[in-house]
């Protein structure tokens, strides 16, 4: 049973990937039930970018189903939950009208709650659920208000008539701030990101990965619908907010990554930067558009759409690697993990297919998208406006900073948790997964390398999906079949090239090692300075890797040192325990999320006085309602 | 401090002034270093050096040899943290029970071609040690060892010398 609801669930995958790889090529579709509900039934429409995501649910649900099926320890529970997830992230691009949309909207993020609890006896993940609940919902009444006020005031809840309608600049704006609130939540955008690191590792390992590499997507699908879209062209500062957004989101989510010892967790932290990259693209498109570029709008756009291509496909691989690194040792502190390279030879290879993909390392696929979006911010000063330019120049230093960060987070990822010796006795017994997550996982690997290879093809059905999107005449032209080129020359980048050259350069190594090394090689242990006894817990740790970073971004981390010696009650200087912690404190914690909820607490108490249990106080209040409304009636 | 300031000044320079004349009995034994390194190792040689359990003396001595007076490493010695990046292991000490595996180890991590140059008496076969309970009594009962520089401790001069006799002597 379980096996035919996952079957089941890859079938809806391929039909949504193959639907939506047509919605991309251009077949437009058109579905109304108008009878089935209230205020306009349903209505769904497959366009080019809804076939984006479309293709992006399909193809990411296929891998994730499969590793579920391959998962032993799997529970009955969340099956149904699993299917209506996939199923409403499939309709969510399709949806045409508010309700449908919102209905999608609404069950997507209850279907995955129900998937965030799914270990009900966890306190980890009650707390993730508590918060991934009131996080989402303020997200969706901020989503549902803006909606409702764009219905009231274009007349209509279809998104045709939006677009049609022309609404003052006041009553646009604020629409698309609230819109952007709602979306941003999903998204994952600081500071609205704190749901992020505590749901993902909560959720079992498939779903972590359909979460981080769909889910969030979408909320960049809604901030592309509204930004380009739904309410027609909008002033520049739409973009500028996207763009810092993208930069602040793109440095805090890598630097909170780099000090984290949960695997999964800091995926989820790498989500968030990934998220903030695919901003920083869409904010330069948005900006470009407004300043009356077309092309480089669609080129912004073009970037933001790959790289959130290429996010779906290294980040779901990585999350399915990271399961079944947690199942094989029953750990996600990297501290005991290490030796898995040893032991897991398949997913450690699939693994660091993944960590190079999103360390945006050529020739794989993060690469390309991440210099897409490199060029397309590099052309601002086309806009010749300096609050602008120093805008775009801010985009290029924090995406630059990013790409840096994500290599070091990465190779700590790795380097820890698969290289090296075993830190615990979990670790070293830890086995190869089934056949079929190994699949899911290397299908999403050769992804990655097709998506990287496979440039020259990908990056023009993009540019045509968002030129269709923009309104832009004729398509972009991307170069030829091997080399991608960027505004005329501008810029120019050819992987299958770059390929070949790292490959013949690593082949050059090898043979000339092999030359004039002249085969003499000696195995020995590795030195160690003459110790005798060489034990795991003398290797290099995640948390001593980090502690450069903690360093330098000092100001950031605010790390605290907190020593606990216990010492022999006869005289302290017989020490039996010492426990040394130095975590880091969450500037959004204290310095937003505190204060917020501690004034919403002293509120509370304030109208607590009202409720005061006494029946003879209520019976008072109904006669004064009474009486009030008496009055005005 | 101001008070430092003062003693610093009343007691003006203390050192000794240095003897740097091209025929110094140092600069000839350097000039002749610098020119067989230059020639048997390509321009350098690195030593790794190990206390197997020496009183420090041989280590204060070797130590010298870095200083601004010898500085040897114009002479294209260096001293290594790692036995992989050595040519050359410069032992000290009577090779105490202890240190008798971690000396074993390290000459295992050196690779080859390498020698192995013993120093001070402790080095060459005990010395003072020789005999006790807790010593294994000799670099050469652990490791194979090429040459020897004795004295309790050798000065900087004598390593010196010791140095380019044991490089004199390879074939």
């Amino acid at each position: 049973m379980t096996a035919l609801v996952y079957v089941l669930a890859v079938i809806v995958g391929l039909a949504a990937g193959a639907v939506g790889v047509g919605g991309m090529l251009g077949i437009g579709m058109t579905w109304r039930l108008p009878a089935l509900l209230p205020l306009g039934g349903v209505s769904l429409v497959l366009d080019p970018l809804a076939g984006v995501f479309l293709a992006l649910v399909g193809f990411a649900a296929v891998p994730a189903s499969l590793y579920a099926l391959g998962d032993t320890r799997r529970t009955p529970r969340g099956r149904v939950a699993y299917l209506l997830f996939v199923g409403a992230m499939a309709v969510v691009p399709l949806a045409a009208n508010a309700l449908t949309f919102l209905l999608a909207w609404e069950l997507m993020s209850l279907a995955s709650y129900v998937l965030v609890m799914h270990d009900r006896e966890s306190r980890e993940a009650i707390r993730a659920g508590w918060v991934y609940a009131v996080m989402t919902h303020a997200g969706v009444v901020c989503l549902v208000v803006g909606m409702l006020l764009l219905g009231t005031w274009t007349g209509s809840f279809e998104v045709g008539a939006w677009r049609a309608a022309a609404l003052a600049p006041g009553a646009r704006n604020l629409v698309w701030t609230l819109l952007a609130l709602g979306f941003a939540v999903k998204a994952g955008v600081i500071p609205l990101h704190v749901w992020l690191p505590l749901a993902h590792p909560a959720a079992p390992s498939h779903v972590s990965a359909l979460m981080s590499g769909v889910m969030i997507k979408l909320g960049v699908y809604g901030l592309i619908r509204i930004s380009l879209d739904w309410l027609g062209d909008g002033p520049a500062w739409w973009g500028t907010a996207i763009l810092l957004a993208g930069a602040v989101s793109a440095v805090v989510g890598v630097l909170s990554a780099i000090v984290d010892r949960d695997l999964k967790r800091v995926l989820a932290f790498s989500s968030i930067e990934n998220m903030g990259i695919i901003l920083i693209g869409l904010g330069a498109g948005v900006l470009y558009h407004a300043a009356g570029l077309p092309a480089l709008a669609v080129l912004g756009l073009t970037a933001a759409l790959y790289h959130a291509v290429n996010h779906a496909a290294f980040k779901t691989l990585l999350f399915l690697g990271a399961g079944a690194v947690v199942h094989a040792t029953g750990t996600r502190d990297m501290d005991a993990l290490g030796g898995l390279i040893k032991r897991m030879p398949w997913t450690t290879a699939c693994f660091l297919t993944g960590a190079v993909a999103i360390a945006a390392l050529p020739p794989l696929n993060g690469f390309v998208s991440e210099w897409l979006t490199f060029q397309a911010l590099l052309q601002n000063l086309l806009i010749e406006r300096p609050g602008v330019n120093l805008v775009f120049a801010l985009g290029i230093a924090a995406l630059a900073l990013t790409g840096g960060l994500a290599v070091a987070c990465f190779v700590r990822v790795f380097g820890i948790s698969f290289l090296a010796v075993p830190r615990s006795d979990a670790s070293a017994r830890a086995h190869e997964t089934e056949v079929p997550p190994r699949l899911a996982m290397t299908m999403l690997a050769v992804a990655c390398l097709a998506l990287g290879l496979g440039a020259t093809a990908v990056a023009p059905a993009l540019a045509r999906v968002g030129s269709e999107l923009i309104g832009v005449v004729g398509s972009l032209a991307l170069g030829d079949a091997l080399t991608l080129d960027v505004s005329g020359n501008f810029a120019s980048l050819s992987v299958p090239v770059v390929a070949v050259a790292l490959t013949l350069a690593g082949l050059g190594i090898v043979g000339g090692l092999a030359i004039t090394g002249r085969g003499r090689v000696r195995r020995y242990e590795t030195w160690s300075c003459g110790r005798m006894l060489q034990t795991p817990r003398m290797e290099y740790t995640a948390t001593a890797f980090a502690n450069p970073f903690k360093r330098v971004f000092h100001f950031f981390y605010r790390p605290v040192e907190q020593i606990d010696i216990a010492a022999h009650p006869a005289s302290r200087l017989f020490v039996q325990r010492i426990e040394y912690a130095n975590p880091t404190r969450s500037l959004f914690d204290d310095w937003l999320y505190r204060p917020l909820l501690d004034s919403v607490h002293r509120s509370v108490r304030v109208v607590r006085v009202l409720q005061s249990g006494s029946a003879n106080l209520y019976l008072a209040y109904i006669l004064l309602a009474l009486l009030v409304m008496l009055v005005f009636a | 401090m101001l008070r430092q300031l003062r003693a610093a000044l009343r007691a003006g320079v203390v050192t000794e002034p240095g003897v740097a004349t091209e025929s110094a009995p140092l600069e000839v034994v350097g000039a002749r270093l610098r020119e067989e390194i230059h020639r048997r190792f390509k321009r350098s040689l690195h030593i790794r050096q190990v206390d197997a359990g020496s009183c420090n003396g041989c280590e204060l001595e070797i130590s010298g040899l870095t200083g601004p007076h010898y500085d040897f490493e114009r002479f294209g010695l260096h001293l290594v943290a790692s036995p992989r990046h050595a040519d050359c292991l410069l032992v000290t000490g009577p090779v105490t029970l202890n240190m008798a595996e971690p000396l074993r180890r390290t000459w295992e991590a050196t690779p080859d071609p390498k020698f192995v140059i013993a120093v001070g008496d402790c080095g060459r076969d005990g010395g003072i040690f020789r005999g006790s309970y807790a010593v294994v009594g000799g670099v050469s009962s652990v490791v194979p060892v090429d040459a020897i520089i004795a004295g309790c401790p050798p000065s900087p001069a004598a390593l010196l010398a010791g140095l380019l006799a044991a490089i004199g002597r390879r074939p």
